[in-house]
């Protein structure tokens, strides 16, 4: 709803701005290469027929490490203003991992907690 | 206001309200929508208790039995009770934060006729070969065996009805986090708000689980996959589970509003400021962060185990603790007061023991060994109605009251009012107190009759006399709404006299654009604070000057009746289909399903599209236009 207050920007105000956009391009390359390497070695090592237990740990922390870098890097939560966002989907996340704690332990594994 | 008030043919006001995406035109639709299924729920209501009446009865058949309490629950839970809510939030929260309007109006009415083709849809089971039989917990064990297209209809319609309550509460998350007026910090916003916000955050989270729920059943029984399916390695507990993580917080969604409601009547007619306000602020959103821990309190029967029993046994106690704290700052806040006795702080009186007694009932179902004793019997149903009727429907109906000359600029009845809550209130605790004893007795629920000399005759009698009184109560209530409106007597600003918060110092009507200035906030209670030091007008934050407001758009109405469309493609898909479930493979097949299923994503998708690529800017409302509007009001002030 808010007017659009476009005034011309000066010189300085002009160069800062492609700074910043070039930083932040830099940021953009350098963890979507770090990504692709990642998923590139995730690859790998089920071609390399690893022990399935390695694999799936090392899969699961690459994958965290992804979602991480995709959130902060990608969908911009490093920024400011995004303080609200961080807080919703940390509580989210919290939630999320106790029901699928909770699933794992009493409906998959199946015994009554006290009984193991 | 007679420039305005022209007559208008009726079918541009149809058209209007078909098309609007302004938040008070919108909370009618929804006050309209939610009045219509309460009377339904309502009527199933009056079915069980007269079938119930005497014991060995034969009114309704065990089947219908089970569909009417399906449909009962079903109803007043996603249909009535929370939609009546909404209606208040979208009446109140955007005129108590000063904004114009929500921060997504679209999507608002796309989330109102979501809703309502989900509710009609669901609904529409009743002449479509039977209504669903489950429960409206609708535990998979019985929803997987449920023969034809009952718990189909309940999962679709949940479905469609749920994704209009999940945009519902984005909308206003975003709306109370983003678009408080300037000076409205989070520790001066009012009560309805902060429990609007918490509310719908509860929203947020707790509707995906069902979401998910929904979709298994709906693969399981329309798509033949096998998550509940036993024989299949499937498991029905994990419903279960879904359903509870879903379900404590919706009981939550539903007295929280309930709790701002009552917090802004005390205040209002006790003619004092909310007494404890900042804990009464933590108390609400400990009381949402809580409801997600405690699901499993509804499974403790299930064999979780005893240490899952213990645990979430005390995390649910500990709810009790921000709740009691909200009910002596209740107190506190009348205590002292000059209170004036109008039908909304009957009500609120009213619902301090009320809904008390239900909170004492639930602590009694969260330890665990007595809980054995009272699952699945009446006592649970009389606690959750103590809680719910006593907290929640007492709120709808004060709030009916307080706020109908907010949307409506006129005054329902006081006599009037006052007979329906005697009578409600009466009928209330004569049918659901001795509820308590009929389950300590041993009488299970959801059964369809039981036998004579087991001592159930004259409890049952005195439930359903009582329910007879709460039926009265609501035709006077209607009687009291038809009256009103064609009585037609208009209030002017302010109309109970005592209103402290922004929404009150608007002129009645509220203008379409609520504000034609952004006020500044000054303190908690706004506009109390302006009575005291401003001769009670409010202080601008910003010159006078255009501004941007949404078009009308019919498109959410046709983007929901393509999804309306397209349950019934899904629902009749697996009909005599040799792959599907028992429960439908021997129904006749209809090969038209799956071109009906794809017709309605399609009328959902291309309307989606129109609404993506064609661009609506909207329009300004005009300097001059609010300068004429601002002087009609000098003019009107300076006649009186
Ligand atoms: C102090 C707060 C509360 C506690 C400790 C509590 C505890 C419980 C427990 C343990 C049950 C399960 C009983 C059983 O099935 O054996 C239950 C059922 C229920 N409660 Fe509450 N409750 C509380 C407040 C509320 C509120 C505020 C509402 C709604 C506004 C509510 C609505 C319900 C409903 C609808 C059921 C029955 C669900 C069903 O099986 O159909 N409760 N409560
Ligand atoms: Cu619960």
């Amino acid at each position: 709803m808010a007017e659009l207050n476009q005034k011309p920007l000066t010189d300085v105000q002009l160069k800062q701005r492609k700074l910043e956009r070039k930083i932040e391009m830099r940021h953009h390359v350098t963890s979507f290469s770090l990504m692709i390497f990642l998923t590139f070695a995730a690859f790998a090592m089920v071609a390399l027929e690893l022990d399935p237990l390695i694999i799936t740990a090392a899969v699961i922390v690459m994958a965290l490490v992804q979602v991480i870098l995709q959130f902060y890097y990608f969908m911009h939560m490093k920024d400011k203003g995004h303080g609200f966002i961080r807080l919703f989907m940390l509580v989210g996340m919290y939630f999320a991992i106790a029901f699928v704690l909770c699933y794992v332990l009493i409906v998959w594994i199946g015994l009554p907690i006290g009984s193991v | 206001m007679a420039a305005t008030a022209q007559k208008r043919s009726a079918w541009s006001v149809i058209w209007d309200y078909l098309t609007t995406v302004d938040h008070k035109k919108i909370a009618i639709l929804y006050l309209m929508g939610g009045g219509f299924f309460f009377l339904l729920g309502g009527l199933e209501a009056m079915l069980i208790r007269i079938q119930l009446a005497v014991p060995n009865n034969d009114f309704l058949s065990a089947g219908m039995f089970n569909q009417v309490i399906t449909m009962h629950g079903t109803t007043m839970i996603f249909l009535a009770a929370m939609p009546l809510l909404i209606a208040f939030m979208n009446a109140v929260v955007p005129l108590q934060i000063g904004a114009r309007d929500v921060a997504f109006p679209f999507l608002n009415a796309l989330g109102f006729w979501v809703f309502f083709f989900g509710g009609v849809f669901l609904n529409l089971s009743w002449f479509l070969g039977g209504a669903p039989d489950a429960g409206w917990t609708s535990y998979a064990s019985l929803a997987i065996d449920s023969p034809g297209h009952g718990v189909d209809f309940y999962a679709l319609g949940l479905q469609i009805t749920g994704a209009g309550t999940l945009m519902t509460g984005i909308n206003f998350v975003t709306t109370i986090i983003t678009m408080r007026a300037p000076g409205m910090t989070f520790m001066r916003m009012p009560l309805m708000t902060w429990t609007t916000l918490v509310a719908a955050v509860l929203i947020v989270f707790a509707f995906p689980p069902l979401t998910i729920a929904l979709f298994l059943l709906i693969f399981d029984r329309m798509f033949g996959s096998n998550f509940f399916i036993v024989e299949a390695g499937g498991n029905t507990i994990i419903w279960e589970h879904f359903f509870w993580i879903f379900g404590h917080p919706e009981v939550y969604i539903l007295i929280l509003p309930a709790f701002g409601i009552f917090s802004e009547i005390f205040s209002i007619f006790a003619r004092k400021r909310l007494f404890g306000y900042s804990s009464m602020v933590f108390a609400t959103v400990l009381i949402g962060f809580f409801g997600f821990m405690v699901w499993a309190h509804h499974m403790f029967t299930t064999g979780l185990g005893a240490t899952a029993n213990a645990i979430f046994g005390v995390a649910t106690m500990a709810i009790a603790i921000p709740t009691g704290i909200k009910i002596f700052n209740w107190i506190l806040t009348i205590w002292g007061g000059s209170i004036k006795f109008t039908t909304p702080m009957l009500y609120a009186l009213a619902f301090i023991p009320s809904f008390t007694m239900g909170g004492v009932t639930g602590i009694m179902l969260a330890t665990v060994p007595a809980d054995y004793q009272f699952h699945d019997t009446y006592f649970v149903v009389a606690h959750f109605h103590y809680v719910i009727v006593g907290g929640t429907v007492f709120a709808i109906l004060a709030g009916l009251h307080l706020y109908w000359p907010l949307m409506f600029n006129t005054m329902l009845n006081e006599r009037l009012g006052k007979w329906t809550f005697w009578l409600f209130f009466t009928g209330f605790h004569l049918t659901f107190l001795i509820q308590h004893w009929l389950g300590l007795w041993g009488m299970p629920r959801r059964v369809f009759t039981y036998l004579d000399g087991q001592g159930y005759n004259l409890a049952n009698m005195v439930s359903t006399i009582g329910a007879v009184l709460m039926a009265v109560a609501t035709l006077i209530l209607a009687y009291n709404i038809v009256m009103t409106i064609v009585r037609n007597e208009r209030v002017g600003k302010d109309p109970w006299g005592d209103g402290r918060t922004l929404e009150w110092s608007l002129p009645l009507p509220v203008p379409y654009y609520n504000f034609a200035q952004i006020p500044l906030i000054r303190g908690l209670d706004a506009y109390q604070i302006e009575k005291e030091e401003n001769n009670g007008e409010m202080i601008p934050s910003e010159p006078l000057d255009d501004f941007h407001m949404p078009n009308n758009s019919f498109i959410p109405f046709v983007m929901s009746f393509g999804l309306f469309v397209t349950g019934f493609g899904a629902l009749y898909f697996a009909s005599g289909k040799d792959w599907a479930i028992n429960a439908v493979s021997n129904m006749p097949v209809h090969d038209w399903a799956l071109y009906v299923l794809i017709a309605g994503l399609a009328i959902t998708f291309i309307s989606m599209g129109v609404r993506s690529w064609k661009d609506d800017l909207g329009y300004y409302v005009k300097k001059e236009e609010l300068e004429r509007d601002l002087a009609a009001l000098e003019e009107e002030r300076g006649a009186n």
